[in-house]
């Protein structure tokens, strides 16, 4: 499962390791909307910000950028969008194409605040373990009425935990199937039924099975609470996020 | 002490299909019991029933004097089950976390539970697993996996469903080992299985099932020659005449 | 019936959750665009499952994508993903398996009305996902829908002339 495993969480002791998941989700939060008020200067500082505290938490640079090999091609396609329908004093054309310098201008910008967002998702996800993202959801739906946050915790451990079994179970079932020639059949609707019936009937045996395993180990919603614990660290933290936002949004 | 009292235990499926039929069983504190029977002869539901999984239609189930009924949580902590397939009962996305899952239903405290947790990875040596996806364990490793996630809540009796199905021979090695120490640290053992080979040199006893009723139960060297009436395979040293080994020698 | 009726539906749209995450990853190769299996499985969620199971299980996905967890295909996950290009079909999912939830358990489970259902999901998951793109790029309401719809049409109807007889085979495996 290399493809998954390629952005999770890497342990370290890096002071972004150390801070409380619920801080880092608020960052997440305040850098993400304050990069959309930022431009050239601001951006650039959050960007060395972000780089310097990913390769401090054990990233290369080599790493991060090969992170983008995907992203990359969503952002030249946004880039080259803008810069081909912003209306403007023209760079250069082509027949009905027209290239102008604010259509370059607001498609950089753009992709750089997107940027910056992925970079920020980064740095979370790789310092922060799996079962603490977990616990500050359960912690931050807790107060909320009619939100059952301790499910939505054990739902979202459920699926990261059958998301591997379930897609090699489908590689199966399509190599099996491949194996007795489907590929010359070439109705694509009968294809998908042949291959989803299976894989979906499977999903539910295993989820009658999984049921009664979990209540065979007494399941209920009625939980032991997840530890979260704050420190000083934390707090200076956020002071310093939120003045370096206050600074860029007032600029 | 008897552990386990059943009763006239009968058991319909909803589909009026006859799972169980007056069922009668005794079982000692601290035996290590082997159920054997062929596919369908009812194993898994009698197991099931152990910890209120299923419930009867007609007759008791008690554990140690108290029906299962009654209590279906304290039922269920005192009789861990471990099931036919490891990869559908493993839920947590670290091993850690899976064996933490049972400890946390109980609502113990936090510090309890780490406790438990180390202690049974340790137990059943996992301890360096402790981070592992589970998903990348071995066939008896997640096998290991899944009895820690049971006696992480202290149970006394501990029901194996065909402990040993889809392992290769390290893989049997590795949890009959397991079995065989837990039996030794004062469990209760129940073993579900159609194949005796493999367990039958540690059973204290032996039951075999046919189209859910209790047909013989003994000790296992006395019905060593009478198994294959039932369509179970007799075991290989016991047919050339010889005394059955363990496996692990 | 063994494990109590929450349980197990917890438990069924978990892993409808995690099947939804693993149709990122699955791609039947017909025709130029190859046709990825998400989106049927979120029709399939909202046919099987109802609005209320469906929105659970579609919001715990998406919950846990934004929050990082290794459920998005592709590489970057986290809530870069929301703000990119794609963003507005990952959260045009949870209207569209609501409605599809809501249709099929209003009407009578037939052809015509899963039909209807997923049609209108699939408008849901459109609106969202262009006008999305749309703000992003800043194309004509025209040129966005060329790249960001037309190409996946057929595919679509293809999704849910096949979803039909899916359904069709497990609704009495969820409701025995
Ligand atoms: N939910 C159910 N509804 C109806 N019949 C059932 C149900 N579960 C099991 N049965 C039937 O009850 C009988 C006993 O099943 P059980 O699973 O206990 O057998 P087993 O001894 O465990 O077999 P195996 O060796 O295959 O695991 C079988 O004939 C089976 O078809
Ligand atoms: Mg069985």
């Amino acid at each position: 499962m290399a493809e998954l495993s390629a952005f999770n969480f890497r342990p370290g002791s890096s002071v972004l390791h150390g801070l409380d998941v619920r801080f880092k989700l608020i960052f997440l939060v305040l850098i993400s909307f304050t990069s959309l008020k930022a431009y050239t200067v601001a951006l650039s500082v959050l960007t060395l910000v972000l780089v310097a505290a990913l390769m401090h938490s054990g990233l290369s640079l080599k790493s991060i950028l090969k992170t983008f090999r995907y992203v990359s091609v969503l952002l030249a396609f946004i880039f080259i969008a803008r810069a081909l329908s912003t209306p403007g004093s023209v760079v250069a054309e082509f027949k009905a194409i027209s290239i102008t310098r604010e259509g370059i201008y607001y498609g950089a910008m753009i992709c750089w605040r997107l940027v910056i967002v992925i970079l920020t998702g980064l740095s979370f996800v790789l310092t922060t373990r799996p079962s603490e993202i977990k616990a500050a959801v359960e912690w931050t739906l807790n107060p909320f009425p009619f939100i059952p946050a301790k499910r939505i915790a054990t739902m979202m451990s459920l699926m990261v935990r059958f998301l591997p079994v379930i897609i090699d179970q489908a590689k199966e079932t399509a190599d099996a199937q491949r194996a007795r020639g489907i590929e010359n059949r070439k109705n694509p609707v009968y294809r998908l039924g042949k291959l989803g019936i299976p894989l979906m009937r499977r999903t539910f045996e295993r989820a009658d099975k999984l049921a009664v395993a979990m209540e065979a180990r007494c399941y209920s919603e009625n939980r032991t609470d997840p530890v979260l614990s704050s420190g000083i660290m934390d707090w200076i933290a956020l002071c310093g996020v939120v003045c370096l936002c206050l600074v860029i949004i007032s600029a | 002490m008897n552990i386990i009292e059943i009763e006239n235990l009968s058991h319909y499926f909803a589909d009026g299909t006859c799972g169980l039929e007056n069922i009668n069983l005794t079982i000692e504190e601290g035996t290590f019991v082997v159920i054997a029977g062929q596919n369908g002869s009812g194993k898994t539901t009698l197991l099931k029933h152990l910890n209120g999984l299923l419930l009867p239609t007609t007759g008791t189930v008690r554990l140690a004097g108290v029906p299962v009924s009654e209590n279906l949580v304290k039922a269920r902590q005192m009789v861990g089950m471990v099931f036919q397939d490891p990869d559908s009962q493993i839920v947590g996305e670290t091993v850690c976390d899976d064996v933490a899952f049972g400890p946390e239903n109980l609502c113990l405290d936090r510090s309890e539970v780490k406790r438990r947790v180390y202690r049974t990875l340790k137990v059943v040596g996992l301890l360096d697993f402790e981070d592992q996806k589970p998903h990348l364990l071995s066939g008896g490793e997640k096998r290991r996996l899944a009895i820690a996630g049971i006696l992480a809540m202290e149970p006394k009796v501990l029901v194996f469903d065909e402990p040993f199905s889809s392992l290769d021979y390290p893989g049997v090695k590795q949890v009959l080992k397991q079995i065989i120490s837990l039996h030794r640290s004062g469990h209760t053992i129940l073993a579900a299985a159609h194949d005796l080979e493999k367990v039958i040199a540690h059973a204290d006893r032996l039951v075999i099932m046919k189209d859910g009723k209790v047909v013989k139960d003994e000790t296992p060297s006395q019905l060593l020659g009478e198994l294959e009436a039932f369509g179970i395979r007799e075991p290989c040293a016991s047919r050339l005449g010889m005394e059955v080994q363990s496996w692990l020698n | 019936m063994i494990a109590t009726k929450q349980l197990r539906m917890t438990v069924y749209a978990s892993l409808l959750a995690a099947l939804t995450a693993a149709g990122a990853y699955l791609a039947i190769p017909i025709g130029p665009v190859p046709i990825v299996l998400q989106s049927l499985f979120i029709f399939l969620s909202g046919l099987l499952l109802g609005s209320r199971w469906g929105v659970a299980s579609v919001g715990v996905y998406l919950l846990a994508g934004a929050l990082g967890l290794p459920v998005f295909a592709g590489g970057v996950g986290g809530i870069g993903r929301f703000a990119g290009p794609t963003g507005g079909y990952l959260l045009g999912f949870l209207p569209a398996v609501y409605v599809i939830g809501l249709i099929t358990e209003k009407t009578r489970k037939r052809v015509v009305f899963d039909v209807f259902a997923m049609v209108c999901g699939s408008i849901i998951i459109y609106s969202c996902g262009v006008s999305w793109l749309k703000i992003l790029t800043g194309m004509t309401l025209a040129k966005t829908m060329v790249v960001g719809m037309y190409p996946f049409i057929l595919g679509d109807v293809l999704k849910i002339a096949a979803a039909v007889p899916i359904a069709k085979a497990l609704r009495p495996v969820i409701n025995p």
